[in-house]
């Protein structure tokens, strides 16, 4: 057993496997805050119906979808059809091969992380030029050329932006960057004297127009393109370009998380005094405050089967507070909370910006990559090596 | 200089999403859940019709004067009826009613001059067969009946 563990292939490839079999159930899940947040910016209720306030509706989808008919249109490139939403899928979930979800929950800690991450996701590009292509639809095309273009030019200041952050860290090993804001006692977005939340910023409007969420959704414009590049997908092929839509929100968001937000740290690392109240009593008093929620709503359910599965996750949380309780426990998942809680906050982030922003036109939406976004980070870029230079 | 500033700094961006924030709660929904909850409708919302009975010994009140059906610029009501020889007065003896030509006009029951025919609040009318549209006196009488839900 322990010389199985001590091979270097098996632990990573425990989490690869883990995590592509989480991974599908997760994104459905943020497909349900994301309905539940945007109905709640929008005065409406969301899913109600399927399990108690919703709930299960994530398993629900899961099922129509792969039980829907897949329909491939007649004068479809049929290979290439097959291929895009795998190379879509594919490149989104590679991402996470780099990713450092906690100290001890990562794949691999390569010394070119983020150069992977950028590249693997450049790719990512390709399923959706090859979905809009292959599917021999005007509105496929047009939507797969909008986010080619799209991806393509708001890749440039994202790229800027992470140099600039990596130029702060000094590496390019996510891992790394991690320990180097450790080491430094500050997150990456207030490094440099206050001046990388310029980068920050940045890579934050670069990151919503490279996901292609609103308000830079263009490749998906409900009102003129139907659905984009996914328009002919259906049942299964539509499910895992969805999957690699959700799968990239995720990995851009713990990109920014890493570099910018202290990856896995919980904040303020080097004051030891907040060691005990953030690391023990905060997650202990977040999930029991969220099972007495679970119990408080039970009040409004009259079906036992509901009722069933809210005292269920009421049950799970109570669990998952007292599993904090332990510290050898503790040590190993505090890291991977922190690192959900940030992402979460930013996918809650790109959720509020979904529910408030208008979509951009299509050359406002160039007008602002090219001209705006661009040039500030190069001039974010320049001015930081300067004060790196002059002032640490 | 101060537009510059508020361009800058996206201040329209941040009002903009403060305005969504402050509005999330989800106690400021105005979802209906339909079947749990159903809609209030206006006083004199005109729905699925019925045919009064006196409410002490549940006889018709209709007196099979047949202006209702004359007043329906859709004829959709048919009424029959029988002499009775005793007390010389018409006696129902069938009433059709076609939900699914109605428009809920409301002539009939304005016709009616002894209040037997109404336009009720309900609003459920929705059958499986066309023929369901139609309706006979002790539908008409007994009102729809639409499934209960349990939740």
């Amino acid at each position: 057993m322990e010389e199985i563990l001590n091979n270097p292939y098996v632990v990573p490839l425990i989490f690869t496997l883990l995590i592509i079999a989480l991974f599908p159930l997760m994104a459905g899940y943020i497909v349900l805050i994301e309905r539940k947040v945007l109905a709640d910016l929008q005065v409406r209720l969301g899913p109600m119906r399927v399990g108690p306030y919703g709930l299960l509706q994530p398993l629900a989808d899961a099922f129509k979808l792969m039980l829907k008919e897949d329909i491939i249109p007649a004068g479809a490139d049929k290979a290439l059809f097959w291929l895009a939403p795998v190379v879509s899928t594919f490149t989104a979930l590679s991402a996470f091969a780099v990713l450092p979800l906690s100290d001890v929950f990562y794949i691999a800690d390569v010394n070119i992380g983020v150069l992977f991450i950028l590249a693997v996701s450049s790719i990512g590009v390709l399923g959706a030029i090859l979905g809009g292509w292959a599917s021999n639809s005007k509105y496929s095309l047009m939507g797969s050329l909008r986010s080619a273009a799209q991806m393509v030019s708001y890749e440039v200041p994202l790229g800027f932006a992470l140099v600039t952050a990596l130029m702060v860290a000094g590496t390019l090993s996510m891992q790394g960057i991690v320990y180097a804001q450790l080491e430094r006692g500050m997150w990456g977005a207030f490094e440099n004297f206050g001046l990388m939340i310029v980068p920050t910023v940045v890579f934050l409007i670069a990151s919503v127009a490279e996901t292609a969420r609103a308000p830079f959704d263009l490749p998906e414009a409900e009102s003129e393109l139907v659905a984009g590049f996914h328009t002919e997908y259906s049942g299964f092929r539509f499910a895992l370009f969805f999957l690699a839509e959700y799968a990239s929100i995720f990995v851009i968001s713990g990109i920014a998380v890493t570099v910018f937000f202290g990856g896995w740290l919980r904040p303020f690392p080097n004051v030891e005094w907040l060691a005990m109240p953030l690391n023990v009593a905060f997650p202990l008093l977040l999930f029991i405050g969220i099972g007495a929620g679970c119990v408080y709503l039970l009040r409004g359910l009259i079906l036992p089967e509901q009722r069933a599965v809210l005292a269920g996750v009421a049950g799970l949380c109570f669990l998952l507070g007292a599993a904090f309780a332990v510290p050898m426990v503790n040590e190993k998942i505090i890291g991977l909370l922190w690192f959900v809680l940030k992402v979460g906050v930013l996918v809650y982030l790109f959720i509020w910006y979904r529910g408030t922003f208008p979509r951009l036109r299509y050359d406002q939406l160039m007008d602002f990559g090219w001209k705006w976004l661009i040039p500030i980070s190069i001039g974010a870029l320049i001015v930081n090596a300067v004060a790196l230079l002059v002032l640490r | 200089m101060s537009q510059l500033l508020r361009t800058v700094f996206l201040v329209d961006l941040l009002q903009g999403l403060w305005a969504t924030f402050k509005n999330q709660k989800p106690s400021l929904a105005v979802t209906e859940q339909y079947p749990q909850e159903r809609p209030a409708v206006a006083e004199r919302f005109r729905g699925a019709p019925r045919l009064n009975t006196h409410p002490d010994t549940s006889e018709t009140l209709c007196i099979s004067c047949n202006l209702c059906a004359l007043a329906c610029p859709e004829q959709l009501i048919v009424v029959t009826s029988q002499r009775n020889p005793e007390t010389k007065r018409k006696d129902l003896t069938t009433f059709t009613y076609d939900t699914s030509r109605c428009m809920f006009c409301g002539l009939c029951e304005d016709a009616c001059p002894v209040d037997a025919l109404e336009l009720t609040q309900d609003f459920e009318l929705a059958t499986f067969t066309r023929e369901g549209q139609i309706w006979d006196r002790q539908m008409l009488e007994e009102g729809p009946l639409p499934t209960e839900y349990k939740f």
